[in-house]
């Protein structure tokens, strides 16, 4: 009896360890198949609900939470608003010139690849991937609005990140800090390309890697999207979205590995509100 | 465990609320930067309560559940949860461990087992990206969430689940009456 009993528990735990491994060589890196977005579509209404029902929740610990990081933040905004202040003001200056300089040469308002061909629709996160490795979150807007895979997701405060597959009412977006992410970036002022990457675990810092050693770059620059079109293709995310700004820009990691840190202007830890450019021409 | 379909459909219940949980609120709120994993203790206390057996097709069910959810490739997280989960009722049948303490103790160490094994998981796919250092303070503050939540889920689960639970019984001791004057 008792032989029975684990011949059947050993040949459960083989059926289950099997399927496992089954499962992840059939789904691992293409595209989602009818068994998840399945249960993805079955999810989806009830994770909005629950996403509703438990927003106070949410607040509540967040409040906690922000109240503690605060204190901590306060002298460091100090100097960023100081800086941003002294930056308005050139800022205003250089709007003021490049008018000028536009009226004078006429030339193309719209860039390389312009931000006004994108509809933005806005939609709200309704669950996120508990593990740290899986940096990807599902939003409630799907097929029948409009999103298409490797559409742009951008929140109030810059680049969140890009859909990496779409169903009738909802779609998930892989962030900036997922560790298959990579966006084509340029620093300014300067110009200099790169690419940024995330770094896995940390939410708040990206690498700006393969960057030219001879360009020198400094902390406090900002870091956009680069939105370069080529021989018919084209960069999935489109010119001038602001992803971050430069952290630390050490001359020797400048020189040896050709990379500088940032911190993303979005809070890809606690999004909430995001909205998607949709229709772009690609 | 002795699992009737009652028991069977309050444990798919209980599946499917503790995924929802995790994916709508817990994975959205950070704590010290980071968001609390409530799955794996989850897996560690059903292990607990009802042997290497339940836990283990806890485990697999409720990893396939977490990566079909969020539309990801099946097969890693319910590789993990299972070998959790089993690990966790070879314990308990081996070591008799019983108690909310116990409970939260295993849900500490479990947990912290998951996030290496997510990590391993993963690693052995490949990482197309820098590793940070923060991994670690990721991996022993879920553990530590894990500890704190342990315990009032381990006796919830255990009010729910009664009717199913082979429980030996208690010896009490009974005074004997004292006889004065005999």
């Amino acid at each position: 009896m008792y032989r029975k009993q684990a011949r059947r528990r050993r040949a459960v735990l083989t059926l289950l360890i099997v399927g496992s491994f089954l499962l992840l060589t059939l789904t691992y890196g293409q595209a989602p198949g009818s068994v998840q977005q399945g249960i993805g579509s079955l999810f989806n209404p009830l994770a909005d609900v629950a996403d509703r029902a438990l927003k106070p929740a949410r607040d509540l610990v967040g409040w906690f939470d922000e109240t503690f990081e605060a204190r901590g933040e306060n002298e460091r905004l100090r100097d960023e608003l100081a800086e941003a202040r002294r930056q308005a003001v050139a800022g205003q200056a250089a709007l003021n010139e490049n008018g000028q300089l536009r009226e004078l040469v006429k030339l193309d308002r719209s860039p390389v690849i312009a931000y006004s061909t994108f509809e933005p629709v806005t939609g709200r996160v309704i669950a996120r991937s508990p593990i740290v490795w899986h940096s990807a979150v599902t939003i409630d807007l799907g097929r029948d609005d409009g999103v298409r895979v490797d559409d742009p997701v951008v929140s109030g405060d810059g680049l969140v990140g890009a859909i990496a597959s779409v169903q009738g009412g909802s779609a998930q977006v892989t962030l900036l800090t997922d560790h298959t992410s990579g966006v084509s970036a340029r620093v300014l002022p300067g110009g200099a390309q790169g690419v940024v990457r995330p770094e896995v675990g940390d939410p708040e810092d990206l690498v700006l890697d393969f960057i030219k050693a001879a360009r020198n770059i400094g902390a406090g620059q900002v870091v956009e999207t680069a939105g370069w079109r080529a021989s018919g293709i084209a960069s999935l995310f489109p010119a001038h979205l602001p992803i971050g700004e430069v952290t630390e820009a050490p001359v020797e990691e400048q020189e040896a590995s050709q990379q500088v840190h940032l911190r993303p202007y979005a809070d890809l830890a606690n999004l909430d509100i995001v909205q998607v450019l949709t229709g772009g021409a690609r | 465990m002795i699992v009737t379909p009652k028991i069977f459909a309050r444990l798919a219940a209980i599946a499917l609320l503790g995924v929802l949980l995790q994916i709508s609120f817990f994975s959205r709120v950070t704590v010290l930067g980071v968001s609390p994993d409530v799955l794996p203790a989850l897996v560690v206390v059903l292990g607990l309560l009802g042997g290497a057996m339940t836990g283990a097709v806890a485990g697999f069910a409720i990893g396939l559940l977490l990566d079909g959810s969020l539309v990801e490739s099946l097969g890693g997280s319910s590789l993990v949860l299972l070998g959790v989960g089993y690990l966790t009722g070879l314990l308990r049948e081996r070591f008799e461990l019983r108690g909310a303490l116990v409970a939260a103790l295993a849900c500490l160490g479990l947990t912290m087992v998951a996030e290496l094994g997510f990590a391993l998981v993963q690693l052995t796919l490949g990482v197309d990206a820098p590793v940070s250092l923060l991994i670690v303070r990721d991996l022993v503050l879920k553990g530590i969430f894990a500890f704190f939540v342990g315990w009032p889920l381990y006796i919830g689960l255990c009010r729910l689940l009664r009717a199913a639970l082979v429980e030996e019984p208690r010896v009490t001791r009974r005074r004997q009456p004292a006889v004065f004057g005999a």
